[in-house]
């Protein structure tokens, strides 16, 4: 069986093995289950006072625990990045044995916080280097060994960008003559233009 | 030194002079071989120096022409009025190369740059990202090494840049 929610492969053994553990609580209590687990995927922070407070109940082990917030992460964080809607969502779970009132309750919290998950997604997806700050200055410079009388404007420009491959933030200052400085913002305006008319 | 011009030929003066005008404005200079064996390597060398120079001083000082013909004094009328021919109808081309110098005293400076824009279609995250993406990389030019910086920027970190650079150029136009 292929199901969407893993991207239109099979479903992982250990999924579908914890998902009989995850039938073990009360569907109410599996939902409350999925709302701290998404807080943890948003990076909103998981309040594991409260997951162990939920799933007393069932009388849980700690790897039991462990294994519901894991299987719980895989199916919403899975779901989300194949964009995947809740009624499929809720279809292909009962196909894997977990009880309708779970899978309700499980892809209310997963409708409602779709659109979230997916922009965490699109966020913490590999970049090259991110713009962090920019800081200008405009000079005018007014003579210099080379040029008795130059009177032109030019700009010094910091930017503070991510390096990729050390991942920490890395500072260029750079100056620029007036007329390179208008090349480049005339440039890079028509690349907005060509990336706005992209969405 | 300059006066080593004299082994030159009037004709092929300009010639000459106009190369080394191009080198100053940072395209390819003359090539000792294109003019045969008049000098020595050291003469050519000191005669390069010295054109490179009082080109660059004639326009930077803004000489007069009464005043290159006084600092060309040595040189017979013919070459003279080579060089200041070549120093005055090149004056704007001289003039931005000297600016472009004067930028690049203790500074980084920008050389070149080029843009890329691309679409990343989907990720180990999110299997349909769709997010435009620009490259833009600077060509960096520092006390004569060269260095290239890359900037990854999604759209909202390009707004970002160009509204710093808009308001840069609104006091650079007034």
């Amino acid at each position: 069986m292929r199901f969407r929610f893993c991207g239109d492969l099979d479903c992982p053994d250990w999924v579908l093995a914890e998902i009989s553990t995850l039938a073990r609580v009360s569907s109410v209590k599996m939902k409350l289950l999925c709302v701290q687990v998404i807080k943890d995927l948003l990076d909103e922070g998981i309040d594991y006072e409260k997951v162990s407070k939920l799933t007393s109940d069932a009388k849980f082990e700690s790897g039991d625990v462990k294994a519901s917030i894991g299987v719980l992460s895989f199916i919403l964080s899975s779901a989300a990045k194949h964009d995947v809607d809740g009624e499929s969502l809720s279809s292909e779970l009962q196909q894997l044995g977990l009880p309708k009132e779970h899978t309700t309750g499980l892809c209310k919290s997963y409708e409602d916080k779709h659109n979230a998950l997916q922009e965490k997604l699109r966020e913490s997806s590999l970049r090259l280097g991110h713009l962090e700050a920019v800081n200008w200055r405009v000079d005018y410079t007014l003579s210099s060994s080379e040029l008795k009388e130059v009177n032109e404007p030019t700009v010094q420009l910091r930017l503070q960008a991510q390096n990729p491959e050390t991942d920490s933030i890395e500072t260029t200052v750079v100056s620029i003559t007036a007329d390179k400085f208008r090349v480049l913002l005339t440039e890079l305006k028509q690349a907005q233009a060509i990336m706005n008319s992209l969405q | 030194m300059i006066n080593l011009l004299e082994k030159l030929s009037p004709e092929e003066c300009p010639k000459l002079v106009h190369l080394v005008a191009d080198e100053v404005c940072g395209r390819r200079g003359p090539r000792r071989s294109d003019f045969s064996d008049r000098w020595s390597l050291s003469e050519w060398m000191d005669l390069m120096n010295s054109l490179s120079s009082f080109i660059r001083f004639a326009v930077g000082r803004g000489c007069t022409d009464q005043e290159v013909r006084e600092l060309l004094s040595d040189l017979d009328t013919a070459r003279t009025e080579a060089v200041l021919q070549c120093v005055r109808s090149r004056h704007d081309e001289i003039r931005h190369a000297l600016v472009d110098r004067t930028n690049a005293i203790s500074s980084t400076h920008l050389q070149d740059f080029n843009w890329q824009i691309k679409l990343a279609l989907s990720s180990d995250k999110l299997s349909a990202l769709n997010t435009p993406l620009l490259n833009l990389s600077l060509d960096l030019k520092d006390n004569g090494t060269q260095r290239s910086k890359n900037i990854e920027m999604n759209k909202e970190e390009l707004q970002t840049l160009i509204s710093a650079l808009e308001a840069a150029n609104k006091v650079m136009q007034s």
